[in-house]
């Protein structure tokens, strides 16, 4: 019987990067489809991590994307990125509904020595499925967004980030007593991205 | 007297003498024949004797031999008595030696079966012993690998307990670290509690301003309202009354312009048959036209000023409806107002809350600080959680090592039990054995006496038995002083060991004391962490290191920016075409307007006469319908519409009987959506009366017979009176 070996993978930081940023962009666009931002019609669907996906088409939420996932990418490469949270908001009221936090651990000595990590790519693949799938079942606990919402992309970096043309210093957009739900991380020896949905108390579970 | 005696004899003598030296110290008394050999004197005759002659001389020899003779005899004699009775004592001697002897042989005989069960019973001892020594080193050995075991195990938790005791440190340092900062933010807390206060009086203020004046503004546009639709509706009724006027006007106009023509015509007519004087009258007619005309044209003038102001009035009309609309846009903003301060309640709650949050977190000085701080905190619960994750492991590595040093405890615990329990026996064996050996000795004493006192009798044989015994005695006591002496060496182990466990057992303990403080200190870490994990969900962080960035150009904006922009386009529409239909309607109106009015006026005219005349004619048959109806049922009714406290429009009925004495005899009715109630009043709270609406109305719900009843009665009354 020929003996399984674990196969690893050279991770270098370009390439974690690059795996993260494109991971929050699909992961973006599954909560966008999942919590009913835009129309069911405006997505299609694409195959990604062992898993058949939904990607918007609306242009200008594509190019939103696209432009973050580019920021993100740079930022991550310098190390400098801590967290990215997606926010949803009531459109009306501009009330912050939904807050989906991605809190990123950067591995210090890869940053500065460009050391070399080694990790399967299945066993990252695997992680992020998983992570996929515990976005695509959100809908079981989450409140039901009644009205018309928006979001907006929040990124916390380090103090001395310099700021891009197209980004503005904001404030945190917080939501009050909050409901939590973490879900799973995942690891690419260089970057760490845990995962926490916190949501608005419903009125209904309030009076319960 | 001289003793001649044979040479023999003193020889014998001597040797008696000898014999008796030699037995001398046995106290055997000296005979002559103590060696037993009885010399005859007939034989000493034989036996050449050699008698020392010096002495003696011939005669006195032969006397002497006589004297001898019978003293020898007597002497011999004697001898012979006291030999046969020593004879007779040392045979009465050797009958008892025999008898202890035997005696003797028997306790030998005895001590030596007593000695092979000895050292039967010794050597089982000896199995016993070698086989407990062995027990013993087993158990010994198996102690010292537990010892051993436990020393690893000791050392393997001395060095946790270090680290424990180093992290723990770490942990007290940092709570320190943690309190000085959380002091440091306290300070900052209040400052900026203060800070919060003075923005929240502020605003308060600003609050109150913008209330005041969005109450003035809104009271100056009910105001201004107010004043133009006065101004609409007196203009509406200028322009109304102006257009009259111009109608008036233009029908003269009319007459005059026809009249005109006419004058013309005749002016003209009367050209072909000149006569001078009616020129005069003719210019005087003329300049009276033609005054008439100017006024005419003055009137054409108002009128135009009338059609101008009627512009104005609709201008007006316009100008109250923008009034309106910004009336309502200012209700709006009065609602959004209460919005707003609704929303500044909530403020002021989440600032108590925050307050109370700030005097909650130490070393908190501003509201700025409190992010930082969640940040830090936020930091220092996910070390924490490492931590947690280290010190939970390490927990379960002690749990676990407790544990097996429980079980080993316990075992050995066991097993010194069993060892106590072996060592009891084995020193009441060694008592026991030590009791025998006693009784041993005190016997081989007494042995030993008995030996010394038959040794001379007995023989050499017994002596060496004895003597093996003995060796073989000492043997035992020197194998039993061994094991005595390992048996202290086991107790000393034993004892050792003891207070090794109750070390062990200490340490326990105190390992038990420390594990709960760690358990104690991973649940409040775990606390924190969640508390930490919830800050962290809830968005939290340091300012100090952190800074929160967006894009600009966010599809909301964007969204927001197209929407706005879509709104304003179909405003844009619905205003032009608005602008092309009232163009449109400005040219139709301007073309059309006199006609319009006066068709208007007309329709007007016609719709108010109708109007009378239905009037009239309803009037006239209410009133023949009422005549009818007091003619036929006795009652003169009058309705009147009414209005509740609560606003529902009620319809009342008088009711006056024709054959009533007085008009105080009134019955009032209400109806109300399809139910006729009658209304108590001084009249019908009579007795008589209140007696029949209970029956009638109440039980039967009959108004008509009730009714009927009355008029029945005031009839009989009426008659009969």
């Amino acid at each position: 019987m020929a003996s399984r070996t674990v196969s690893k993978d050279i991770i270098t930081l370009r390439g974690s990067a690059a795996i993260v940023s494109e991971f929050f962009g699909y992961a973006a666009n599954s909560i966008l489809y999942n919590r009913g931002i835009y129309p069911e019609e405006s997505f299609s669907k694409v195959k990604k991590y062992g898993l058949t996906l939904l990607l918007t088409q609306d242009d200008g939420v594509k190019s939103f994307i696209s432009g973050l996932t580019s920021q993100l990418s740079e930022w991550l490469e310098a190390g400098k990125l801590q967290r990215v949270v997606l926010v949803i908001m009531s459109k009306a009221t501009s009330e912050v509904l939904e807050r989906w936090n991605f809190n990123i651990e950067t591995d210090a000595e890869v940053v500065e020595k460009g050391v070399i990590k080694e990790k399967s790519d299945k066993e990252i693949m695997r992680e992020i499925q998983a992570i996929m799938r515990q976005i695509a079942s959100c809908i079981t606990y989450l409140p039901c967004l009644d009205e018309a919402c928006v979001f907006d992309v929040l990124a916390y970096t380090d103090k001395d980030t310099t700021v891009p043309m197209a980004w503005v210093e904001s404030d945190a957009k917080l939501i009050n007593n909050p409901q939590m739900v973490k879900l799973h991380s995942f690891d690419t020896k260089i970057h760490k991205v845990d995962t926490i949905v916190s949501y608005k108390n419903d009125e209904w579970e309030d009076e319960e | 007297m001289q003793f001649l005696t044979p040479p023999s004899r003193k020889r014998r003598a001597e040797a008696e003498a000898e014999a008796g030296t030699s037995a001398g110290t046995s106290g055997a008394a000296a005979s002559p024949v103590s060696d037993r050999r009885i010399v005859l004197y007939e034989q000493r005759e034989a036996v050449p004797f050699q008698v020392p002659r010096a002495s003696f001389g011939p005669s006195d020899q032969l006397m002497c031999t006589y004297h001898c003779r019978q003293m020898v005899k007597s002497e011999f004699f004697v001898a012979l008595d006291t030999a046969e009775k020593e004879n007779a004592e040392y045979k009465a001697r050797l009958a008892a030696l025999n008898e202890q002897l035997y005696k003797i042989e028997e306790e030998r005989e005895k001590y030596r079966d007593e000695a092979s069960f000895l050292q039967q019973e010794l050597a089982a001892s000896k199995a016993r012993e070698n086989s407990l020594q062995e027990r013993f080193l087993k158990e010994v050995d198996n102690s010292e690998e537990r010892y051993r075991d436990q020393l690893r195990c000791i050392s393997e938790l001395e060095f946790e307990i270090k680290k424990e005791m180093d992290s723990r440190a770490a942990a007290e340092q940092f709570t320190e670290t943690l309190k000085e900062t959380v002091r440091e933010l306290q300070t900052k807390l209040e400052s900026l509690s203060d800070s919060s206060d003075r923005e929240i009086n502020s605003l308060r203020r600003e609050l109150s301003y913008v209330q005041d004046e969005s109450k003035f503004s809104s009271s100056k546009v009910t105001a201004e309202l107010e004043r133009t639709t006065l101004r609409a509706e007196s203009a509406e009724e200028e322009a109304e009354l102006l257009n009259e006027q111009l109608i008036g006007l233009k029908e003269q106009l009319d007459e005059c312009l026809t009249q005109k023509g006419e004058i013309e015509h005749n002016h003209s007519s009367s050209n072909i048959s000149p006569s001078n004087a009616s020129s005069d009258d003719d210019k005087k007619m003329i300049k009276l036209l033609q005054e008439e005309l100017h006024n005419y044209e003055k009137e054409v003038q108002e009128a135009r000023k009338l059609k101008s102001s009627q512009l104005n009035s609709e201008l007006l009309k316009e100008k109250l409806l923008e009034e309106q609309s910004r009336r309502e846009r200012a209700e709006l903003e009065l609602s959004k107002l209460h919005e707003l301060q609704v929303k500044a309640q909530k403020l002021e709650l989440e600032l108590t809350s925050w307050k109370s949050l700030l005097n909650d977190i130490p070393d908190i000085g501003s509201y700025s600080d409190i992010p930082k701080k969640f940040a830090e905190l936020q930091k220092e619960a996910l070390e924490n959680m490492a931590k947690l994750g280290e010190i939970t492991a390490q927990l379960k590595e002690i749990k676990v090592a407790m544990e097996y040093a429980d079980l080993s405890k316990q075992r050995a615990e066991t097993e010194c039990m069993l060892a106590k329990e072996k060592v009891e026996s084995s020193s009441l064996e060694v008592k026991r054995l030590q009791l025998m050996l006693a009784s041993v000795t005190e016997e081989r004493d007494r042995l030993r006496k008995d030996s010394s006192a038959s040794n001379k009798d007995a023989g050499p044989s017994d002596d060496s038995r004895v003597e093996e015994l003995e060796a073989a005695l000492n043997d035992k006591e020197q194998m039993m002083k061994e094991m005595e002496s390992s048996l202290q060496e086991h107790r000393e182990m034993i004892a050792h060991q003891h207070a090794e466990l109750k070390l062990f057992n200490d340490r326990l303990a105190d390992e038990s004391k420390k594990v709960k403080s760690l358990e104690r200190e991973s649940d409040r870490l775990r606390h924190e962490v969640a508390l930490l994990e919830s800050k962290l969900g809830h968005g939290d962080y340091s300012s100090s290191n952190t800074k929160v960035l967006r894009m600009v150009h966010t599809l909301a904006v964007e969204n927001e920016a197209k929407q706005t922009i879509e709104a304003l386009q179909a405003e844009l529409k619905r205003t032009t075409e608005r602008l092309q239909a009232v163009e449109e309607l400005k040219g139709q109106f301007d073309a059309a307007l006199p006609e319009k009015l006066v068709q208007l006026k007309n329709q007007i005219a016609v719709l108010e006469k109708r109007e009378e005349r239905y009037k009239a004619v309803f009037a006239e048959k209410i009133s023949v319908f009422r005549k009818a109806c007091c003619s036929l049922f006795g009652y003169k009714i009058v309705m009147d519409d009414q209005k509740r406290p609560n606003g529902i429009p009620v319809t009342r009925f008088t009711l006056q009987s024709i054959y009533a004495q007085s008009d105080d005899e009134k019955l009032e009715f209400e109806y109300e959506s399809g139910s006729m109630n009658i209304v108590m009043n001084d009249y019908t709270s009579q007795t008589d009366i209140a007696h029949q609406i209970e029956i009638f109305t109440r039980k039967m719900n009959s108004i008509p017979a009730f009714t009927a009843n009355l008029t029945v009665e005031c009839f009989n009354r009426r008659t009969l009176c």
